[in-house]
Parts: structure tokens; C-alpha cells; sequence
């Protein structure tokens, strides 16, 4: 069963749309990867999944019903971690217990604060007595997790848990919220940078670019200046030469979207073979990432300034010779490239 | 300089030996600010707090009001509370000239705006990852509301004691509205005053110092507050 189903969802702040996806799905008790550079509207959708907002238009169902903020449909289930947790001005007993405590469920409350703080590495007697000043950043942003895993909610949604801490904090957090899938078949939608998160554990990775989902991979979003390359074309010159053409906007958009759906990789001198209405441009593999099935890997190609990250079969990257250094030709048909 | 001196140690002779007359003007001191401090932190508190937690039309202009009545001269409120009291005033009936209540209602009327003002400060200035932080713990609109208050008590504490420090040592409310009378609305400030203006500048210094005294009890017994919550 899908726990979340998004319908043409538009979000705007003010008048800049940070948002534009028309459906996902995300099923129960799977972990959802979203990765994006900053800005590109991973927060944002962390809050509308959350419910702490309401999409200006669209829905976001919740076990098949349209939930509102406040509701208390999704008030008890849903529970997230902001990228920056608020530790409450209080004791760490106080933070972790407040969730409880509203929800009125007292009961062994003491035997369920240590139970929580354990599943984080913090189970020491006398670590719940400490105040909120008296904890390092790894520390602060592993009792937040613990106030969050003592709901045992139905969907924990963490957005870049592991950002701002240490390797031995990060390894925490990650093992106490996959406890949480495997002991309580929690969702967990996690935003990040973390390689390893994604695609060691995750069972689906959301690209998103400027609040678009990207069909395959994690392309790039190019802003101007663009130059005039013909009656129907429009080139940015690359720092390394390399001429990026795209066809011209229908209006005044000035952004395009690289989407790694719509390219192909190829060995240099081999494009060819291709139509020629593709383009080419020429990079380097950066990194190789074999992803969670062991079926398909994903390959960070640099082009000049730009990052690429395409995901291809492994027979597709045993075969083309693929590692890191390797070069590679990327080809795409310009009328494909969407402006934004 | 001598004086000064002579005033410390004249302070402590004061307090020692529990000389009435000084004791009468501390006592007084005490029931007025105390009784204007309730009734300011009474008032000022929800509405600081819902100035600063809401937002609604007309927000900006009554924040401005009230920071505006920050600058309160406390002998203009002096001067409106006497024309309000006095027997021929809008309150005369009310016999509260020359009484300690008059002062406190002054007191009051100057504390307030402080309160007011630094309680939707603190509000506002509340970290903004706190609402998150809570909605994303379940809490509801009810439990949203208390729960910041909660977290900006420290920021009320700073209020109080502030508005507490203005009460304590005005001067022109209890000259203007008290009259100065022994034995009766002789408060610290107003013999200070008097001793003063009678060239009694050691025995000044001794209130001044029993002042001083007293707001640093308070401020000891509100560390001790915020150290415990």
C-alpha cells in the first residue's frame, strides 16, 4: 500500500514556485531517498510530507485520505527531523519525553526515554539529567532522532541528518532510523547528501532540480548567458570550451534543466553512430556507485563545470570500460532539453 | 568623598539598629513596586506574548506604540496620575492621592510598556526551528502556544527584572502621586530626595545603598529561578 500518493503538486512562496512535481508514490515501510543541491525544494517537500504546510495546489494523500496540517490523521503518525533540530530549553529527559507527554502516554516513561536514547548510542544514566547547552552537535542531533524514534511513528521523515555531525554520530543516526523500518516497518524518507544512505540503503532515490523530479539520475540545472547559435538554437559556452546547445525557449524562461533520462553515454569517437540531430559533449568519469539491487550503478560524469550523475546497467558500464578518470561522450537531442 | 564613606557605613548602622523611619520608607517600597509589578507582569505578559506570537493587522503600529511608551518620563505619568486622583479628577472619589495605591498605579503604568515590549521581543525572536521542532513532536495549536511560551520564559524573566529595576528606582511617580509623607508613602527614592535636598548627602547614600540592596536580592532570587527552570 502507498503511504503517500502526491497529485500534480505546485508549491509557491510568494511568487517563486519551489515546487512543480505531478505524481509520486512512496509505499509503506520502503526508504525514499532525496538527493539535490541546495535549493532544489528538498525541505520544502519534507514540510508539505510532514503536513506542517499545505501545498498551494495539488494533493498529498496519506493512507489513501487527504490529510491537512494539524489533523490528527497525520499529527501522531508523521514525525520529522528538521535539518537544523530545535533542541527545547529543557532537559534531555524533557526533550525526548515532550512527544509522549502531549500524546498523554506516560506510562513507563522513564524505561522508554532510555530505551530511545540507547537505540541512538546515548544510554548513559546520567545523559537524560543533562540541559540542552551541555550537549556537543552530535550529541543534540541524536536526541532529536530519539525523540522522534520514542513516537515510533508511522513515517520518519529526515532531512540531512547527517550533515552537521561526525562519521561515528552519522553511523548512529543511520542505524537507529533503519532499526525503526525494521522493527516497526517505518517509512523513512531521508534528504541527502550522504552517498552511502542512498544508495547502500535506500529503495528508491528521488532526484529533484529545482523543485523537478528527475526521471533518471541527478542532472543539473544551467543558467545564462546564453548566446545565439542559429535561427533555432541557443549555445553557453563551457569553461572548457565545450559549447552546451540547447533549442531556444518559447518564452522568457533563461534556465534549462539536464536531465540524465533524456542523455547517452557513449565512448568518445563512437557518437557516430548516433542521429545527427544529437549533440555531444565530452566528460570524465568521476566516481562509480554500485547501487543497493547490485543491478545498476550510478556515475558521477564531470563536463567542464557541470556534474552529472547518470545511472546505467552494470552490464552498460562493464561493457563501455567505465572507472574513474575514464572519458566519455554524453549525447542529447537539444529540442529534448526543458526550460525552466 | 568623605560622605560616601560615611554613607556606607551609615547604611549599615541603618539596617543593623532597624531604625523605623527606614524601614518604613523600604517597607513602602516594597508593597508599591510589588503590588505594580503584579499587576504589570499580570497584563503585560499575555499581551507581549500575543503581540509578538500572532500576526494581524495593525501589528507593526501597536508594536511601535508600545516601544514608543518605553520612553515614558516618569513625571509626565506622575503628572497624569495625579490629574486622574486628584479630588477634582475623573478617579477623585476614589481617595487615592497621597496613597501607596496611587503610586503602585503609576508604577504600573511605567512597567507595563517594558513588559510588553521585551515579552513579544523575546516571542519573536524565538528560534524559528522551534515551531518545527514542535509540530513535528504532534503537538496541536494549544499545546504549539504554550509550549513556546514556555520556551521564552527566560526572555520574560529579563523583562521582569528589568521592568522591576525601572520600578524600584523611579522617583517622580511617588513624589508627584505620594506626596512624600512619613510614615505613609515615603518610599527609598523620595527620602533619598529629601535627604538630599536637606544636605544629608551620607544618610542619601545609606537608602541609596539599601536600594542597591534590594534589587540584588531579586536579581539573586531570578538567577536562582532561571537556573531551576
Amino acid at each position: 500500500m502507498d503511504i503517500y500518493q502526491i497529485h500534480n503538486l505546485d508549491h509557491f512562496y510568494g511568487d517563486k514556485q519551489v515546487l512543480s512535481i505531478d505524481e509520486i508514490s512512496i509505499p509503506s515501510a520502503t526508504i525514499v531517498g532525496i538527493i539535490g543541491p541546495n535549493g532544489s525544494g528538498k525541505s520544502t517537500l519534507m514540510k508539505l510530507l510532514s503536513f506542517m504546510e499545505a501545498p498551494t495546489y495539488g494533493t498529498i494523500l496519506f493512507m489513501g485520505k487527504k490529510a491537512d496540517p494539524f489533523s490528527n490523521d497525520v499529527r501522531f503518525k508523521v514525525a520529522l527531523l528538521p535539518q537544523e533540530p530545535y533542541l527545547m530549553h529543557r532537559t534531555v529527559f524533557e526533550n525526548v519525553a515532550y512527544g509522549l507527554k502531549i500524546r498523554k502516554k506516560t506510562g513507563r516513561l522513564f524505561s522508554r526515554v532510555k530505551q530511545a536514547l540507547g537505540q541512538v548510542g546515548l544510554e548513559s544514566a546520567d545523559f537524560a539529567k543533562r540541559k540542552w547547552y551541555e550537549l556537543s552537535g552530535g550529541e543534540a542531533q541524536r536526541v532529536a532522532l530519539a525523540a522522534r524514534l520514542i513516537l515510533r511513528p508511522r513515517v520518519l521523515l529526515l532531512d540531512e541528518p547527517t550533515s552537521r555531525v561526525d562519521a561515528e554520530s552519522a553511523g548512529l543516526i543511520r542505524k537507529a532510523s533503519l532499526e525503526a523500518r525494521q522493527k516497526w516497518g517505518t517509512t523513512l524518507v531521508v534528504a541527502t547528501h550522504d552517498w552511502q544512505w542512498l544508495y547502500e540503503t535506500c529503495d528508491r532515490v528521488l532526484h529533484l532540480i529545482h523543485g523537478r523530479v528527475l526521471k533518471s539520475g541527478l542532472g543539473c540545472a544551467v543558467a545564462g548567458p546564453w548566446k545565439i547559435g542559429g535561427e533555432e538554437y541557443l549555445f553557453k559556452e563551457l569553461e572548457d570550451g565545450q559549447e552546451l546547445i540547447v533549442s531556444k525557449p518559447t518564452d522568457d524562461k533563461q534556465r534549462v534543466i539536464l536531465d540524465p533520462g533524456q542523455m547517452k553515454i557513449t565512448l568518445p569517437g563512437k557518437d557516430s553512430l548516433l542521429n545527427w540531430n544529437l549533440k555531444t559533449l565530452n566528460g570524465v568519469v568521476t566516481r562509480l556507485f554500485l547501487e543497493m539491487n547490485g543491478e545498476t550503478v550510478q556515475v558521477a560524469i564531470k563536463v567542464a563545470e557541470l556534474v552529472l550523475t547518470i545511472r546505467l546497467k552494470r552490464q552498460q558500464v562493464t561493457k563501455l570500460g567505465m572507472q574513474p578518470g575514464s572519458a566519455v561522450s554524453i549525447s542529447y537531442d537539444p529540442q529534448e532539453i526543458e526550460w525552466q | 568623598m568623605e560622605f560616601i564613606q560615611q554613607g556606607f557605613y551609615q547604611a549599615y548602622t541603618l539596617l543593623k539598629s532597624g531604625d523605623p523611619e527606614t524601614y518604613s520608607a523600604i517597607l513602602a517600597t516594597l508593597r508599591v513596586s510589588s503590588l505594580a509589578m503584579l499587576v504589570s507582569l499580570l497584563l503585560g505578559i499575555p499581551f507581549g506574548y500575543l503581540l509578538g506570537y500572532f500576526n494581524f493587522r495593525l501589528k507593526k503600529q501597536i508594536r511601535i506604540i508600545v516601544d514608543t511608551l518605553l520612553s515614558l518620563p516618569t513625571v509626565f505619568i506622575g503628572l497624569l496620575v495625579y490629574a486622574l486622583v486628584a479630588r477634582h479628577g475623573p478617579l477623585g472619589e476614589m481617595g487615592l492621592l497621597f496613597t501607596l495605591t496611587g503610586i503602585a498605579i503609576g508604577q504600573a503604568i511605567l512597567a507595563l510598556p517594558i513588559v510588553t515590549a521585551l515579552t513579544a521581543a523575546a516571542v519573536e525572536a524565538a528560534d524559528r526551528n522551534l515551531r518545527f521542532t514542535l509540530l513535528s513532536l504532534g503537538a496541536n495549536r494549544r499545546q504549539l502556544f504554550f509550549s513556546t511560551l514556555w520556551e521564552v520564559r527566560h526572555g520574560i524573566l529579563a523583562a521582569a527584572v528589568i521592568a522591576t529595576g525601572r520600578v524600584l528606582t523611579e522617583v517622580g511617580i511617588s513624589l508627584m502621586v505620594g506626596g512624600n509623607i512619613k510614615w505613609h508613602t515615603r518610599t527609598i527614592t523620595t527620602a533619598i530626595t529629601l535627604e538630599t535636598n536637606k544636605g544629608e548627602f551620607g544618610m542619601g547614600i545609606a537608602l541609596g545603598v539599601v536600594l542597591l540592596l534590594i534589587a540584588l536580592a531579586v536579581n539573586i532570587s531570578v538567577a536562582g529561578l532561571r537556573r531551576r527552570i
